[in-house]
This record gives structure tokens, sequence and C-alpha cells, in this order.
């Protein structure tokens, strides 16, 4: 055989080994989004479509609600987030102190403490504050768990900011705040983007935080409030996949978006 | 760094001509000790407390309001609890995924790096699960597995005749807790392998080429050692999201049975916490699962490190 067409051959073969792994990876959505359309009747007998899954979970559950309280924590807990990994990426990058840099590393270490080891004394801490079921305590939870990330992307952005530009607006008489204002944050908006996307996302998908601080049904994300009907007694398929749907679209949306924002966050932690 | 001098320079050496420079420096410091604080008070009433006390309660048996001081009880008990070392297995069970969950991105990303058509969307498709939470996943997976399931019917249509349910199984429900956990982290593994791959250099291949080397050979002699970083990072973000992140799906998917089939570390924690209300044993749960993950992270800057030398 010719090289030439040896080499359409294996290009061949590559694209279709590559469909195969789309279809393994795509199927579950399609599964999803055929079922919801589905009654439990048309389920069962694999044909015909109906929005009656819709209208039932509509319903059987406040989805209207839920992803305002999804909204809620999520917009909360990002905003935290950036407030304090700005405002800390600043500090560990242009306005250093003495030990600032051991700070800094205690910061980071808490990239390695997973949720689960401190979640009980968190959780009791919060309790005896009265902050169960309140948006404030998850909020507080989430922040604390995105920060150390977030804190040392931005770090590593703002070190690549020249300093005489900061050292420049020192001597123009600006104070450390307004630098921080109208030059520090203007030209992270790519950072900041980053880390948006990336907690949104995480927030919205999380549930051990929302199970435990926001679980009464007023107060119910999405996300707990599909994990609460799946553990329910009531088992139609076709619901549950409706409702999987309306929790994952708003992050599907924010993927489709941001993708390469996602994309550059989670390689920062090689490239650096 | 001059921001690390011994504070004696400042004060005892007061020279004229450095004291305006001594000055902004001090209210630079001011300031950065300012500009940190948010991030600190929130860390540490939140992590560094939380961490403080889960090490102090598991030394003692704790309902969430009265604590009694029992020493190393919690822990003694723990390595005498026989549920204790199946939750262990069920970690090493994930940790055996692992490699898989890495060779399989790695090959594929190896075929994407190729631009065959189609390559762009290959990539955002594979990437979706990213977005998508564990509850969902988990959900789909339910019925993926079920008796009447695709997997099944897949099974079936190609002569296996299974009809099971994995997850029923006490040692199968752990087996489809990690087949669904290799598939949702396919996507950040190919893309953290794609773009350890644009890395490389093309002129290599092109000589591997011109040398008569195939395809797999190039793979294994030169794409593999090139990307040991990639490999190295993915293969810890792979473990410690089997080890930390995978709570919601046990949730959904089996909550942590049949038995403890397909409890792990995290879930016993929650399970021995908020189910049992064993606040004291559960929190040394979550110190050996901290202990594991520290360890873990520990070893990979001890690498990255040795590496950089």
């Amino acid at each position: 055989m010719d090289p030439k067409r040896r080499r359409r051959i294996a290009r061949l073969v590559m694209f279709a080994i590559l469909c195969v792994v789309a279809v393994i990876m795509l199927f579950p959505f399609v599964l999803m989004i055929v079922t919801s359309f589905r009654s439990k009747d048309q389920y069962v007998a694999g044909e015909g479509f109906s929005l009656d899954s819709w209208s039932q979970l509509f319903a059987a559950v406040p989805i209207l609600t839920q992803l305002r309280n999804s909204t809620i924590v999520t917009a909360g807990g990002v905003a935290l987030i950036l407030v304090v990994s700005t405002t800390g990426g600043y500090a560990f990058s242009k306005l250093t102190f003495k030990g600032s840099g051991l700070v800094f590393l205690a910061v980071l270490s808490g990239m390695m403490i997973p949720m689960q080891s401190i979640i009980i004394p968190v959780y009791v801490n919060l309790a005896h504050l009265k902050g169960v079921n309140q948006f404030w305590s998850a909020i507080i939870v989430y922040a604390a768990l995105g920060a150390p990330f977030a804190t040392y992307l931005m770090t590593t952005y703002y070190r690549g900011i020249p300093t005489e530009l900061i050292e420049a607006s020192v001597m123009d008489g600006a104070s450390y705040w307004q630098i921080f204002r109208k030059v520090m944050l203007p030209l992270a908006i790519p950072a900041i983007t980053t880390v948006a996307v990336l907690q949104v996302i995480q927030i919205w998908d999380d549930l051990l935080v929302g199970l435990l601080f926001i679980n009464d049904p007023a107060v119910r994300t999405i996300t707990v409030g599909l994990a609460v009907l799946q553990n329910g007694r009531v088992v139609s398929i076709p619901m549950l996949m409706a409702g999987s749907l309306v929790s994952a679209l708003p992050a599907i949306i924010v993927y489709l978006i941001f993708q390469r924002n996602l994309i550059q966050g989670l390689t920062m932690g090689v490239n650096k | 760094m001059t921001t690390t001098a011994t504070p004696l320079d400042a004060s005892s050496a007061p020279a004229a001509p450095r004291r305006r420079r001594t000055g902004l420096r001090r209210k630079q410091h001011i300031a950065g000790v300012l500009f940190a604080l948010p991030v600190l008070i929130l860390e540490g009433t939140i992590l560094a407390v939380g961490l403080g006390q889960a090490i102090y309660y598991s030394f003692t048996r704790w309902d969430g309001i009265q604590s009694t001081w029992i020493g190393l009880g919690n822990y003694q008990r723990l390595f005498a609890d026989m549920n204790f070392w199946r939750v262990v297995l069920n970690n090493l069970i994930l940790l055996a995924a692992v490699p898989v969950a890495i060779l399989i991105p790695l090959l594929v990303a190896y075929l994407l790096n190729e631009h065959v058509l189609g390559w762009r969307f290959f990539r955002s498709a594979y990437f979706l699960p990213t977005a998508i939470s564990w509850v969902v996943i988990g959900m789909v997976a339910i019925r993926v597995f079920a008796v009447e399931g695709i997997l099944n019917n897949l099974l079936a249509a190609v002569g296996i005749d299974l009809q099971t349910n994995l997850l029923s199984g006490e040692y199968s429900a752990m087996l489809a807790v990690a087949i669904t956990f290799i598939w949702s982290v396919f996507g950040t593994n190919t893309i953290i392998f794609i773009t350890g791959m644009a890395t490389l250099d093309r002129e290599i291949y092109e000589a591997a080429r011109v040398d008569g080397a195939t395809g797999f050979t190039t793979f294994r002699k030169i794409t593999i050692p090139m990307l040991m970083r990639f490999i190295q990072f993915a293969f810890i973000l792979t473990l410690i999201t089997g080890f930390t992140a995978l709570f919601s799906l046990i949730f959904i998917m089996t909550g942590g049975g049949p038995g403890f089939g397909s409890t792990t570390l995290e879930f016993y924690v929650y399970q021995q916490g908020f189910k049992v209300g064993a606040f004291g044993y559960a929190a040394a749960i979550g110190i050996v699962l901290f202990v594991v993950v520290f360890g873990i992270s520990v070893a990979q800057l001890r690498l990255f490190r040795s590496r950089l030398d």
C-alpha cells in the first residue's frame, strides 16, 4: 500500500474512534433529554413524546424557588471569593510584607484540606451561630473552600503585571486602594472571569454543603432539590430526567460561553 | 527580597536619605496586611479553626454539644473497625481506577492532537461533563447500570446476557462507581494532555517518522516521556478528585451501599457524623482522610521540585 493511502486510512480510523468516544460522552445527555419528553408510560413503552413529565415536575417541585436559591448562593459565594482573592492576590504579589510569603503558603495549603475533614466542626460552629438554613452560612463555607485556589490564580496573574506601574502611581500620589481599583482590578478582568466561571460551576453543582446547611425546602438549591427528589419515594424517571436537565442547563450555558476560561483555569496548575 | 529584612534595619539606622523610602515601605507593608486580611479572616475562621477543632475533637467523644476527652480512643476503634477497612478497600479500588482514567484520555488526546476532521467539536463534547454536577451524572448513571438499562442491552446485543444491576452487588457497586468516575474525569484529563501536547515540538515527531517509527512507538517513546509533568499533574488531580469529590455521586448512585460496598472515606465521614451522630469518631475519619490527601499533595510537590533541580 502506498504511504499516502495508508495515512488516509489511519486518519479515517482515528476519526471513527473519536466518533465512538463522542457517542459515549454525549449519550447520557441524549438519554436525559429524550427521556424527559416522555410520560411514565411512554418511557416504559420506549416510544412517543409528551410534556407530561415536565408539567409533573413543575407541579411536584418548586423549581423556580430552587433556581432562585441556587442563584443567590452561587452569586454570593462567587462575589465573596472574588473580593478576598483579588485583594489577597494584590497583597501577596505587589504589597509583600514581612512574612507574606509564609502567609501566602498557608492560604494555599487550604487547597489540601478536604471539605469532609472539617465539615463537622464547621457545621457545629455555624449551627451555634444560628446559620443553619440561612444562605449566608452556605455562602461563607463555599467561599472558604474556593478562596485558596482563587487567591493562587489571582496572585500568579498579578505577578505578571509590572511593579513599576504601581510605583509610578505611588509617586503620582495615588493611594494603594486607588491603585487597586483603577489599575489592578481592570487589568485582571481575564483572571477574574476565569475564577468566576470555575466557581459558578463548582458552587452550582455542589451537593454536600447545600445538603447540610440549607436543606429546608424554602432555601434548598436545585441540586439539593434534585437529590432529595431522587431519594424520595416518587420514582418517575422521566420527571427526574427533566429535573436533571433544568439543574444542568445553567452550568452548561456558562460552560459553552466561557469554555476557554475554564480550560485556562484548569491548566494553570501545570503551566506555572 | 528586601521586604523580608529584619525590622532592626528600619529602626536602628534611620539614615536621613532613606527616611522617605522606609516611610513608603512601611505604608506599603501596612497596605499589604490590610489587603491580605479578608482572605485571612475567611480562611482562618473556617479552614484553620475548622481543622484545629477537627483534630481536637477526633480525640473526644462528641455529640455536637458535649465532648469527653478519650485520647486515642477513636483511632483505636477505627483500626479495629472492620467496616473501616472495607472503606479503605473502596478507596484502593478508586486508586486502581486512576491509571485507567489517565491512559484512556492520553490515547484520545494523542488522536485529537492529529487534528482530524471535527477535532474542535470532539474536544468540546469530551469536556462537557466538567460542567455537569455529580448529582446529574449519578442520576443518569443509575439508568445506565439498571437491569433494563443501556449497559445490559449493549452487552446483550453482543451476546453477553448479564441481566444484573452492578449497583446492587456488594462488590460490583464500587466497580460501577469507578466506571462512572473514569467517565466523568475523562474530559478534564484529555484537556490537560492536549495542552501538554501543544507544548511539544512537532519536529521531533517528523524526525521520528523519518527514522521509520510507527504511531505506537512515537506515542510510547516520545509522547509519554515528554508529557511526564502533565501525566503526574493529572494523576494527582484525578486521585484527589476520587478521594474527596465523589460524595454526591455515591450519595445518588448507591448511598454508600449495599452494606459498605461503595462507602469511601469521605462518605464514611458523612455517614458516621450526620447519620449515626458519632461526631468525634467521624472527625477522626476526616483526619485520616486529611493525612492521606495532604501526604499525596506534599509528595507531588516533592516530585515537582526534584524534577526542577
